[in-house]
């Protein structure tokens, strides 16, 4: 394996992108990603806020302590992870961080390894998905997606310019990837229009270092209020409305989360005013 | 003397009827309370090389040429190696031996759960021996699982035959009851989870085998390892100075010192073998999964009158049944008792005794049962208590209880509970529960010390023995100095070697103060005399009248005061040895430790979110050795129970019957932001009945009745009645559900 | 590679995807820092790098920039009489690591509040649950 450090983008020519490790690097041990090219991306990616521009390179340290950050990223910073792991994950890593369903994680030959079914669906789901769940159970770990989902963020990439919600889809039998994003693509920058209000409430079992169970972002702007689930679905989900959580499709061990769901929303709502 | 008797023997709650070598124990105990030494806040001998990262645990241990070895584990919750070829492993780069069934205690041809090792392979680095593993080629024959122990039960798939207990009548006084309680509990399977691994380094030095081990237990290693290999007990040497925890995971050698030492022997070369976290998670223990079905049958008045329990201990491939039943049997005055214990026999990873195994599981059952009838009865829980205590353990007297104390201390605490109540809010819920606590601790012979007086006045106690983390080592050396009559910063304790130091007892079960902490002290009195018996000839005085006070050598008569290190100058590089021996439990009495715990909790009702906000935690364990250190423990028990209680399951595929909450991120142990407020008393009266010292072990007592408090608060908070462990957000909003039909049915909710 | 760690200037030779961790424990004899977890979930390999605490096992060796600062190079820093005094130290397998997110801690905020050492520290698992002592010792580290 060799390690490159790339210091702009016209240097990039395939290889695995690393920036801050958190993510590749587990899944490079345990064989679920595979690279004979590391391409450590810290010499590329923007880094810092610069009115409503965030470096694809700024850490969950750096946004969690920065004033000009809404509240609701902030807030999901804030909450996300471990204090180490939020000084070394950077905000794209954490746009691409991938499922931690047990089974993929223990590389079951589940749908997302190109396998004939969802064990989780069948088995040990009780942290799974409400929505979007038909065909792969996961539930997406990221906090920050789901607050920058509810802050309409934009995403530039060396190749285009994206509404968040288009980085993501639902994987499907004829294509289970679960973002958007073309071999080689790399996200420099996020873009996030100031919203009137926003927040972000997450529902833990212990009261820090911990992947969603259900996490609710929701942000008031002139054009209306977003609503946006982490850990709820296998992508970050956007809700039309609170009364969408009605529309949630649980699976026998996940109808509680619509209950928290249900909470959350409503709370957060509230806070918003 | 040494004397011969056949007694009880009891670790972790298991008893065995044994033949022990004791020595008399004639020193009179030290009046209660706090002594020069004993008694007072004392920090950690070893604080400052743990701290600063200069302790070398069995983790850092690098010796030249170490090779280092990975285990096979099988994929298959139950199956036989039909065939295995070691060859392709072999051929790989770094390899430089491997092992297969049968060529190691441990690695066996059956796999009874999925993880189970088969065979190890040793190689230059730990990536080739890992990458080496992929390569054997094994042809495994898949067996018959049975992975719920419900249905192990119905078909007879056991360990043993069902444990059967009663007293009185049950029947007869669950018919004749004012008032009948029946509730089922689930406890979950919990994960040890030490910080260091299950690990060890094993290397040959001719015939002789020095094994570097994360062990509870050198001797005990030394012993299995011995009689397993088949070479003499005084050709192993066992050594663990420092140890990253345990909880009861590390009593024993394990298949990963069996493989070390196999493949040490073919290679020639130290070999490590070391389980990665994910390993820990599988195959290094766990406290099994329970389920309970209780009655508690009471008068009106409040008189408890039956308490029965039909108890399943899903066991798993090993491990012991631990007695669940055991807080039902002795926590209350009852006369009708009846127990049933089936322990299961399924293809899941072994138990291993975690931190006051049974009694953990059982307790939250009981104690909740106990204040679902205070509910039923409208009696004030703590008054329930009160009532029903019980004054002998079923005809045995108690060597010392002071139960009865921590409820009266525990009164103050419990009194918050209107205050706690009238914070709840529309969401918040608070509520005030309470839980007894009854373990073992007693600790028993055998165990030696040994003490080395220098000419410099200063005292080394050599016994080999272990500090798991508890403190021990700070404990032995203010025990010896109280008794020496010098002051702490004078000895020191050299610990964990077979090779240095006499047997002492293992650092499991609460034992470790009350086996080891009297042959200390009679170690350091032997010393004690000798250096007394010197004195008296050389000042030519009456040695009754010398003594040792803070490092000086005073008599009675005001005439002689001398510096322990200025007398014994001659002595020269000479040294004063003293031998001190574990004296006999009390006959006839049962030794025991109490405690009670009030919680204050608050729940989110519309989340399900349960947060531990107050724990006053009151102990009654005889004579408190080191406050500072006792402290620690209790928070540490608490904090540990809180996590099972709240957020620790280790998850299973039931169609595989693999673990798959294998990392820290999945099997969530509490971190520093879900620690509340902890109040920590202790009764502090020495047992009077128990050896020199009067102390009862304080490892496990606090993790005993933590969760069934939390429950309990829960309950005065909501009216929710939690039945399983943990109280998940979805067994927590399933209670809430559980309450709001009860009390639409119009049957009054506790509140 | 080179490394700078805990001031000194180390070249060391390891093949590209070692961790820091492995690096210090296995090539440079630095074995204050523990590895408990090995994927980045308990913190008890927790090093800093350029004064920022990191996990040393999920950090390529390769990837390092700045400088690195080890347990064994807080020694003599007032925080380890802290630990001892409060007795913030069980089995003490996690302490190096607690004591080195400490320092980062006390560093940017030398008086911190309950509330931020809860948060700061929440990233260092100690199975013993010294917590209590810790967020003592951390409180109290300059008396």
């Amino acid at each position: 394996m060799e390690l490159l450090r790339p210091s702009s983008v016209d240097e990039l020519d395939g290889g695995l992108f690393i920036h801050g490790g958190t993510e590749v690097v587990p899944l490079l041990r345990d064989g679920i990603v595979r690279a004979e090219t590391l391409v450590d991306v810290r010499g590329v990616v923007p880094r810092g806020v610069t009115g409503g521009r965030i470096g694809a390179g700024t850490t969950l340290a750096e946004l969690e302590a920065d004033a000009r950050v809404p509240d609701a990223l902030r807030e999901a910073c804030r909450l996300a992870a471990s204090p180490q792991l939020r000084n070394m994950s950077s905000l794209g890593g954490n746009l691409l961080q991938s499922t931690r369903c047990w089974y993929w994680r223990l590389k079951f030959p589940c749908r997302l390894h190109d396998g004939e079914r969802c064990h989780a669906a069948d088995g040990e789901h009780r942290e799974h998905a409400i929505f979007g769940n038909d065909y792969c159970a996961s539930a997406h770990p990221s906090d920050v997606a789901a607050a920058l989902l509810a802050l309409d963020g934009r995403v530039r990439t060396t190749r285009r310019e994206i509404a968040l919600a288009e980085l993501y889809r639902l994987p499907d039998e004829a294509d289970r990837r679960m973002t958007t994003l073309e071999p080689g693509e790399l996200i420099l920058e996020v873009e996030v229009q100031p919203p009137a209000a926003s927040t972000y409430l997450k529902a833990m079992d212990r009261k820090r270092w911990s992947f969603p169970q259900v996490g609710v972002a929701a942000a008031r702007t002139g054009g209306g209020t977003r609503i946006a689930l982490a850990g709820v679905a296998p992508v970050p989900w956007l809700l039309d409305g609170p009364e969408d959580v009605e529309r949630a499709t649980p699976l026998p061990r996940t109808a509680w989360k619509v209950d928290v769901a249900r909470a959350l929303v409503r709370r957060a709502l509230a806070e918003l005013g | 003397m040494a004397r011969l008797i056949r007694t009880e023997k009891e670790v972790e709650g298991r008893f065995e009827e044994v033949w022990l070598v004791v020595e008399e124990d004639p020193l009179e105990q030290w009046p209660a309370g706090p002594g020069e030494v004993v008694g007072r806040p004392a920090v950690r001998k070893d604080a400052l090389e743990r701290v600063r990262g200069e302790a070398r645990y069995t983790a850092d241990i690098r010796l030249p040429g170490m090779l280092h070895a990975a285990l096979l584990r099988s994929p298959y919750a139950h199956a036989r190696v039909r065939r295995i070829d070691l060859a392709p492993a072999l051929a790989l780069p770094g390899v430089r031996a491997a092992i297969g069934p049968g060529e190691a205690p441990g690695l066996d041809a059956e796999a009874g759960y999925a993880g189970a090792p088969v065979a190890a392979v040793a190689a230059e680095t730990d990536a080739q021996a890992r990458a080496a593993l992929e390569a054997v080629d094994v042809e495994w024959e898949k067996l018959d699982a049975v992975l719920d122990p419900e249905e192990a039960v119905e078909r007879g798939i056991l360990h043993g035959e069902p444990e059967r207990y009663e007293r009185g009548d049950f029947d007869r006084a669950v018919a004749e009851a004012d008032v009948v309680v029946e509730s089922t509990y689930r406890t979950q399977v919990v994960l040890h989870n030490s910080m260091e691994t299950h690990q060890s380094v094993c290397e040959w030095i001719g015939d002789r085998l020095d094994i570097h081990t994360s062990t509870q237990y050198v001797w005990g290693v030394r012993a299995e390892v011995a009689r397993e290999l088949g070479i003499a007990a005084d050709r192993v040497r066992v050594v663990c100075e420092y140890m990253g925890g345990g909880f009861g995971s590390k009593n024993s050698a394990g298949e990963y010192t069996f493989a070390a030492a196999e493949l040490a022997r073919r290679t020639g070369r130290p070999v490590r073998c070391a389980l990665t976290r994910r390993e820990e998670h599988v195959a290094a223990g766990n406290r099994n999964a329970t389920l309970q079905r209780l009655t508690v049958a009471a008068r009106s008045d409040g008189t408890i009158t039956a308490l029965g329990g039909d108890f399943i201990n899903a066991l798993g491939w090993g491990g012991w049944s631990a007695a669940t039943e055991g807080p039902l049997k002795m926590l209350y005055a009852c006369e009708n008792v009846r127990t049933t214990r089936s322990t299961a026999k399924i293809n899941t990873p072994p138990m291993k005794a975690f931190r006051a195994p049974g009694f953990v599981e059982g307790t939250f059952g009981l104690e909740c049962l106990i204040d679902e009838l205070a509910a039923r009865l409208d009696v004030d829980p703590l008054e329930l208590r009160r009532m029903n205590y019980a004054s002998s353990n079923d005809g045995t007297p108690f060597s010392s209880k002071n139960l009865a104390q921590c409820y009266e201390r525990a009164r103050k605490h419990w009194d918050r509970r209107h205050a706690v109540r009238a914070r709840s809010d529309a969401t918040w819920k608070r509520g005030v529960g309470m839980a007894s606590q009854i373990w073992y601790g007693g600790g028993g012979p055998p165990s030696y010390a040994w003490t080395r007086v220098g000419s410099d006045g200063r005292i080394t106690v050599v016994t080999a023995m272990q500090d798991i983390g508890t403190g021990t080592r700070t404990a032995m050396a203010q025990i010896a100095a109280e008794e020496l009559g010098v002051p702490l910063d004078r000895v020191e304790v050299t610990l964990g070697d077979t090779a240095r130091g006499p047997y002492a007892t293992l650092s499991a079960g609460s034992s470790t103060t009350p086996s080891i902490g009297p042959a200390v002290r009679a170690a350091a009195a032997d010393a004690k005399r000798q250096i007394l018996e010197i004195a008296a000839q050389r000042y030519d005085l009456e040695e009754r009248i010398l003594d040792i006070r803070n490092g000086t050598i005073v008599s009675a008569d005001g005439n002689l005061s001398v510096g322990l290190a200025e007398f014994l100058e001659l002595l020269g590089s000479a040294q004063i040895l003293g031998k001190g021996a574990r004296g006999p439990n009390p006959t006839g009495m049962s030794v025991l430790t109490f405690g009670v715990h009030v919680v204050e909790a608050a729940v989110d009702v519309e989340t399900g979110e349960v947060r531990v906000e107050r724990v006053a935690a009151v102990h009654d364990v005889g004579r408190i050795v080191n406050p500072l250190g006792a402290e620690s423990q209790v928070e540490g028990g608490i904090i540990q129970g809180i996590g099972h209680t709240l957020s620790e399951q280790r998850l299973m595929d039931e169609e595989t019957g693999r673990v798959l909450t294998t990392s820290l991120d999945a099997y969530r142990m509490p971190t520093i932001a879900d620690v509340p407020e902890i109040v920590c008393e202790f009764v502090d009266e020495p047992d009077a009945h128990l050896t020199n010292l009067g102390s009862k072990g304080l490892g496990e007592p606090p993790i005993v009745p933590i969760a069934a408090a939390i429950a309990n608060a829960i309950r005065d908070a909501t009216g929710a009645d939690v039945h399983e462990l943990p109280v998940s957000r979805e067994e927590m909003l399933r209670a809430l559900r559980e309450a709001e039909k009860k009390e639409r049915r119009g049957a009054p909710a506790a509140v | 590679m080179k490394l700078v760690i805990n001031g000194d200037e180390h070249e060391v030779d390891a093949p590209v995807g070692a961790s820091l961790a492995a690096v210090l424990r296995e090539r440079l004899g630095l074995t204050g820092t523990k590895i408990a977890c090995n994927e980045g979930h308990c913190g008890a390999c927790t090093v800093m790098i350029d004064g920022v605490p990191v996990l040393s096992c999920i950090t390529l060796a390769h990837s390092v920039e700045g400088e690195v600062t080890t347990i064994e190079g807080l020694r003599d820093h007032p925080l380890v009489d802290a630990f001892v005094r409060a007795d913030a130290v069980q089995c003490g397998f996690c302490t190096p690591g607690q004591v080195v997110s400490a320092a980062a801690l006390v560093a940017a905020r030398p008086t911190p509040t309950e509330e931020e050492i809860r948060h700061a520290m929440a990233g260092n698992i100690c199975r013993c649950g010294t917590y209590p002592k810790i967020e003592e010792a951390i409180l109290h580290w300059r008396d």
